[in-house]
């Protein structure tokens, strides 16, 4: 059964354009390293060629101070996801999905007063 | 029945089996919290996927919809999980599921 | 003929990469792996013509669930690992519980006959489109929909109130 009007003729686009923009990059850091002359040296090598001596490792932990930030950007990020859909059947939805999707911001909205209030968005 | 050329519905079934095993036996071997939590998310995709070959199959936006709300259920998953790591974490100094043995601390 | 080459190629990719996520021993590499499986599922979306789930698997998966990871990774001092002390006794219980849960569903759904006799739907391209899922999603799954928020309300003020430890 032919399910799908050849999927390669349906993204054929985004193929091309995918191919040329690899193919770019590839072909540009395979000819740079090609042509280009290496003579290694210990300060070149190092991590900073000047300035204070490189100490320990690179991964270090670090205080992250939006991390709460980060936590809730993803739960807003996927309540944005739901808009997408909305938005283009805006039209069609009417007063009735206009009215759903209040109630839907509504509640993430009354969250948002709480991240506030609380003062979870104060890096300090 | 065939989705596409050769590949039937059976083909995505047999794959979310094994991304579903290779996720359930990850959550047992690891005992690091946040690899664990990776591999819930692993299992919930392998889910994903059969929904939506089964979408495909019934030729039904229904399991299309279903990954939306899995996507929910796992980005809030991820929110309070990963606060709670981070608080046992400051309490505790390590995400040795071994060491997380207790409720009460 | 092109689809099914993808279908394995995507496979591969998917399956190599998770079994990287679980036995990589830096974090970091982990969470890497695991970007590379949820491409490689993206792909499958695109390949079953769920165009537009694809796309929000890989702004939700790859662009925050994964980046929100490697920030706890960061935070927490992960990288030289005490790793986990565990006896080859349970090593080998995990490996045979998870080896006999992927045969048992393995042996299951590998030659189901109820699939195999269902007849071809008749194809419809804009099955995975945004504006045919969000006709659905808007007028079928009204409750759910408005459920999410409430989930996602009770995840907020939990995500805020665990970290804000100077508030309990």
């Amino acid at each position: 059964m032919e399910t799908a009007p050849s999927l390669f003729s349906l993204y054929f686009p985004i193929v091309l354009m995918a191919v040329v923009a690899i193919g770019f990059v590839v072909t540009t850091m395979a000819l740079t390293h090609a042509f280009g002359p290496k003579r290694p040296t210990k300060v070149k090598d190092d991590t900073f060629e000047c300035g204070i001596e490189v100490k320990g490792n690179a991964r270090s932990p670090f205080s992250v101070k939006y991390f709460l930030v980060a936590i809730l950007f993803v739960l807003f990020d996927v309540e944005v996801i739901f808009m997408y859909p909305w938005a283009v059947n805006f039209r069609e939805l009417g007063l009735f999905g206009l009215i759903e999707m209040f109630s839907f911001m509504g509640l993430m909205i009354v969250g948002l007063i709480y991240i506030i209030r609380r003062g979870a968005l104060k890096w300090d | 029945m065939q989705l596409f050329h050769n590949i039937t519905v059976n083909h995505y079934l047999v794959l979310s089996a094994v991304l579903f095993g290779l996720g359930a036996f990850g959550v047992l071997f690891r005992r690091n919290a946040i690899i664990m939590f990776m591999c819930i998310e692993l299992m919930l995709n392998a889910v994903n996927l059969t929904l939506v070959a089964f979408s495909k199959m019934w030729n039904h936006t229904d399991g299309q919809v279903f990954v939306f709300f899995i996507m929910v259920v796992a980005a809030a998953e991820v929110a309070v999980g990963l606060a709670i790591l981070m608080m046992l974490y400051r309490n505790l100094h390590t995400t040795d599921t071994n060491v997380l043995n207790k409720l009460k601390f | 003929m092109l689809s099914e080459y993808i279908f394995w190629f995507l496979s591969f990719v998917a399956v190599f990469s998770a079994a990287g996520m679980i036995f990589s021993k830096n974090p970091v590499y982990s969470v890497l792996s695991l970007i590379v499986t949820f491409f490689a599922v993206a792909g499958h979306y695109f390949l079953l013509g769920a165009q537009f789930l694809a796309a929000v698997h890989i702004i939700v998966y790859a662009g925050a669930i994964m980046v929100l990871f490697l920030y706890v990774i960061m935070m927490l001092n992960l990288n030289e690992l005490e790793e986990e002390k565990k006896s080859l006794y349970t090593k080998a219980l995990s490996f045979f519980a998870g080896g006999v849960l992927m045969l048992v569903l393995i042996a299951v759904v590998r030659r189901t006959e109820e699939l195999q006799l269902i007849q071809p739907a008749v194809y419809n391209a804009d099955l995975g489109l945004t504006q045919h899922l969000g006709k659905v999603l808007y007028k079928e799954f009204l409750v759910p929909f408005e459920l999410a928020s409430v989930l996602f309300l009770s995840a907020m003020v939990g995500a805020v109130y665990l970290s804000k430890k100077d508030l309990a």
